[in-house]
């Protein structure tokens, strides 16, 4: 029963797991539904008949202010759109002075619009120049792009208002001019003509599928990269955050130039193409340790063929060397291969491991692949060249994916700490219960050793003193000697040894002078009946730590015998009990004025040596003291409690 | 043994005792003093209730351990119905919690049970007399009870008439009487502390009764603090 509870937290966080997912499904079909019906419902005019002629030309010039004569009618006719193939290795020199260029000219005639006065647009899916652009209507320049060469957002759909004249409106021919490297670009999808309610609904849905969602996802991507490599620098032997922030910033690098490039870009068209295609290797390198850190099977030399693979290339586009952009092919083409061969390995791997996360992105890059040969035919021209470049969205998809393994990495942890906890609180609960019983166990053993010592102490003082007493008048009856034994005196001092242990057993709380008292107050009777005065100088004494029940009993007999010897002994008229405190003692005296003795004579006998036997175990010492006329007898305890324990 | 002769009452005595050697003894004890009649005598709770029902004596002496029941009980209801009786514990070893107990009820003293018969008639003619036996253990104990009232002294005026009409629920020590206690507890007899404190005996013996007082006033009160709290009032 206890144990099948253990697991309980873990599965009361999602009673159904397949409610986000299917929340998630219902929004992309909503999203989807919705940009088709946009699409369905908006019109404008499609151009597609032109006719194409080129000029060879070096480097790249201005183009003209307006179309020159013979563009119009004398080309090719061809169908937009329309892509040559472009070549493998198509210019020897990159420099973009000396480079082979081509400009190609479209000229497309407008069929009759209504003149309603509404403002017409020019929409254009695609221009795969892979140069510049000019737009001409009715031969006069109205659009030209004004960016980089190479890298000038040729991805973003072109969406501008034409003109308004008083000379034409609408137009009734649109020339186009993409001056490009010879042997690869010039490629130019269908141009659409319309006013913006016909043509609005066309350009954004294809701007927010084609542009703004990757931008959007790459960015929020980065973000989070961000936030997991401040997290890498707190958790150092965790490189799984380190790879989450490399592999999302290389995913950025890649994804930039679907959303920038129709302004002027920072760094030269060399560095944006050498950035824009080696991180294609980037992004597979840091996927595979990523996929590594999740299946925790190394693979050394695959990881080092693949660095190698990638160092390759890095190294030799860099700017002045080989021109990424031009060779951009069979660029591609190694990395589809290097793509295929972290994704089998990591299906592989995952697949032995066990691991669902790394099984995801490894099936993700295996479908990232395949849709990559589509988008290579596509750069490659072999596909219709308006359809939309699809590792974007398996990009998206990665983002998606990454968050969820991010997000369950840290649920995960959250649940451990919280298990982590209540185990933590269940082992206290057991420790403490192991303390407990424990304590109660050592509790038993003192309770039962000083229930000991007491009972020792007790017989002691019963065997020397009561019992003895007792003992002794027995015989003396049983042997006829009654007649001299002071029976009366007897059984009092008996009942004033019992007072006395009785005393002792109450506590007395340091308090010298109340367990002095007490003494007093048992022993007045008897030295009233003997006639004997007490003098009580009870001066200060200091609170003695150390004086409990042991130690009181002992103080108590030795005063008792020290008054008893006087009152059996001595003939005293006078007995002076004086407390003081003097250093590091305090001396407890007791003077009489009787005959006084010799405390070197054995005489005393056993009572002496009983009283020294006492002072000795309490760690105080007793004195006879010399004095002029009868005994004086000091006991001088310690303030500080004695080192010996008591006997 | 003093025998005030011509005295024409002599003080009227019942004991509470089930043991018959103590009987015996007080009996002798009292045979032997003038001045002392032994009028009554119960060996339980019982037949001691039945000599509550009659008229007041001057003195009742109680044993504790009485077999159908305590002894404290036969002196709180002693207290109540004569008013005007001094009550005496008969204990052996005067140990702190039944005398303490025994005086919250209402006695003023004890009888040792040891003492010498002539100690018994005496100690029972200072009793009546107003005098008030305390032991140093008992003395340090009072003290101990009445300490938490030291935190407001404003409550306890110098010669202790404390239980002024309800102005302080409990009543406190006042100097003096502290004084008196701890000098008691220090060992020093009643002569001495007079002496001490530059008083006559008959003071001291006054403080002494006034703490007996005071500390039965206190117990009750308590009592009815804690029936309040309980929420039996």
């Amino acid at each position: 029963m206890a144990s099948s509870r253990g697991g309980a937290p873990g599965r009361s966080v999602t009673a159904r797991p397949w409610f986000p997912w299917a929340a998630w499904a219902v929004a992309a079909i909503v999203v989807l539904g919705l940009a088709f019906a946009v699409q369905w419902r908006a019109s404008g005019e499609r151009l597609t008949a032109a006719r194409l002629t080129f000029i060879d030309t070096v480097g790249y010039q201005s183009p003209p202010a307006v179309s020159p004569r013979g563009v119009d009618g004398s080309g090719r006719a061809v169908t937009l759109p329309y892509a040559p193939q472009p070549e493998w290795e198509p210019s020897v020199d990159a420099s973009p002075q000396r480079i082979a260029t081509r400009a190609t000219w479209y000229a497309l005639a407008v069929p009759p619009l209504p003149d309603d006065g509404r403002q017409l647009y020019v929409y254009i899916p695609r221009w795969k120049s892979d140069g510049s652009l000019a737009i001409y209507a009715d031969g006069r320049l109205v659009h030209q792009s004004h960016a980089n060469l190479q890298w000038n957002g040729s991805n973003q759909p072109i969406w501008f208002a034409l003109p308004r004249t008083d000379a034409s409106h609408p137009p009734r021919t649109l020339d186009i001019r993409l001056q490009h490297v010879r042997g690869i670009g010039g490629a130019f999808s269908s141009v659409w003509i319309g006013n913006y309610r016909q043509l609005a609904p066309r350009y954004y849905t294809r701007e927010i599928f084609q542009v703004g969602l990757p931008a959007f996802s790459v960015i929020a991507f980065l973000a989070t990269g961000v936030f997991a490599l401040f997290v890498w620098f707190s958790r150092r032997d965790e490189p799984i955050y380190a790879l989450f922030f490399l592999m999302s910033a290389a995913c950025f690098l890649r994804m930039l130039h679907t959303f920038v490039g129709v302004h002027p870009l920072i760094v030269s068209d060399a560095w944006f193409g050498w950035i824009t295609v080696n991180s294609l290797f980037w992004m597979g390198v840091t996927l595979h340790l990523f996929m590594v850190q999740l299946h925790r099977t190394r693979h050394p030399a695959l990881t080092r063929v693949l660095l190698a693979n990638t160092l390759a290339w890095t190294i030799a586009t860099l700017p002045g060397l080989l021109d990424p952009t031009l060779i951009a092919a069979p660029i591609y083409i190694n990395v589809l291969v290097l793509g295929m061969v972290v994704a089998l390995n990591g299906l592989r791997h995952s697949l032995k491991a066990g691991s669902r996360f790394a099984l995801w992105l490894a099936i993700w890059s295996l479908v990232t692949v395949v849709i990559g040969v589509y988008d290579l035919a596509l750069q490659q021209n072999l596909v219709n060249i308006e359809s939309v470049f699809l590792t974007n969205f398996t990009g998206v998809g990665l983002t998606l994916l990454c968050w969820y393994i991010m997000f369950r990495r840290y649920v995960e942890a959250l649940e451990t700490a919280t298990r982590a906890k209540a185990d933590l609180a269940r082992r206290l609960a057991q420790r403490e219960a192991e303390l407990t019983a424990s304590h109660a166990r050592l509790r038993e053993v003192e309770g039962r050793e000083l229930l000991n010592q007491e009972r020792q102490r007790l017989m002691q003082d019963m065997h020397d003193g009561l019992g003895s007493t007792l003992v002794g008048a027995l015989r003396a009856f049983e042997s006829d000697r009654a007649a001299d034994l002071d029976a009366v005196g007897i059984l009092r001092g008996c009942i004033d040894d019992l007072k006395l242990t009785i005393d002792s057993m109450e506590p007395v709380e340091t308090d010298l002078l109340l367990l002095l008292a007490t003494l007093r107050f048992r022993l007045q009777p008897r030295l009233e009946a003997a006639g004997v005065k007490l003098v009580w100088d009870a001066g200060e004494a200091p609170p003695l730590a150390w004086l409990d029940q042991r130690h009181a009993l002992h103080i108590l007999r030795i005063l008792q015998e020290a008054i008893a010897n006087i009152l059996k002994h001595a003939g005293a008229r006078e007995v002076t009990v004086a407390v003081r405190h003097e250093g590091e003692r305090v001396l407890v005296r007791v003077r009489d004025d009787g005959r006084g003795f010799d405390p070197t004579l054995p005489s005393r006998g056993r009572g002496l040596a009983n009283q020294r036997r006492r002072a000795e175990a309490i760690g105080a010492i007793l004195a006879w003291e010399p004095s002029s006329r009868g005994s004086s007898l000091a006991l001088a305890l310690p303030v500080e409690k004695p080192p010996r324990p008591v006997s | 043994m003093s025998i005030e002769a011509g005295s024409p009452a002599p003080l009227k005595v019942v004991l509470v005792e089930d043991d018959t050697a103590f009987q015996e003894a007080f009996r002798t004890a009292l045979a032997g003093a003038a001045d002392l009649a032994m009028v009554g005598l119960a060996a339980t709770v019982a037949e001691a209730r039945a000599l509550l029902a009659g008229p007041p004596v001057d003195v009742l002496v109680v044993d504790l351990g009485l077999p159908d029941g305590s002894g404290v009980d036969v002196i709180g209801e002693a207290h109540a119905r004569w008013p005007g009786c001094a009550i005496m514990v008969a204990t052996t070893f005067a140990d702190e919690r039944h005398v303490i107990a025994s005086i919250e009820a209402g006695a003023s003293g004890y009888l040792l049970k040891d003492s010498p018969l002539p100690t018994i008639a005496e100690d029972i003619r200072v009793l009546h007399g107003g005098g008030s036996p305390i032991s140093p253990r008992i003395a340090r104990q009072v003290l101990m009870r009445f300490r938490p009232d030291e935190r407001t002294p404003a409550e306890g005026d110098v010669e202790g008439d404390a239980e002024t009409a309800g102005k302080s629920a409990i009543p406190s020590l006042s100097e003096r009487e502290k004084e008196t206690l701890q000098l008691i507890t220090r060992g020093f007899s009643f002569e001495e502390i007079a002496e001490l404190m530059g008083v006559s005996r008959n003071t001291v013996l006054t403080f002494v009764r006034r703490i007996y007082a005071k500390l039965e006033v206190r117990s009750k009160t308590e009592a009815v603090f804690e029936a309040r709290a309980y929420g039996l009032l």
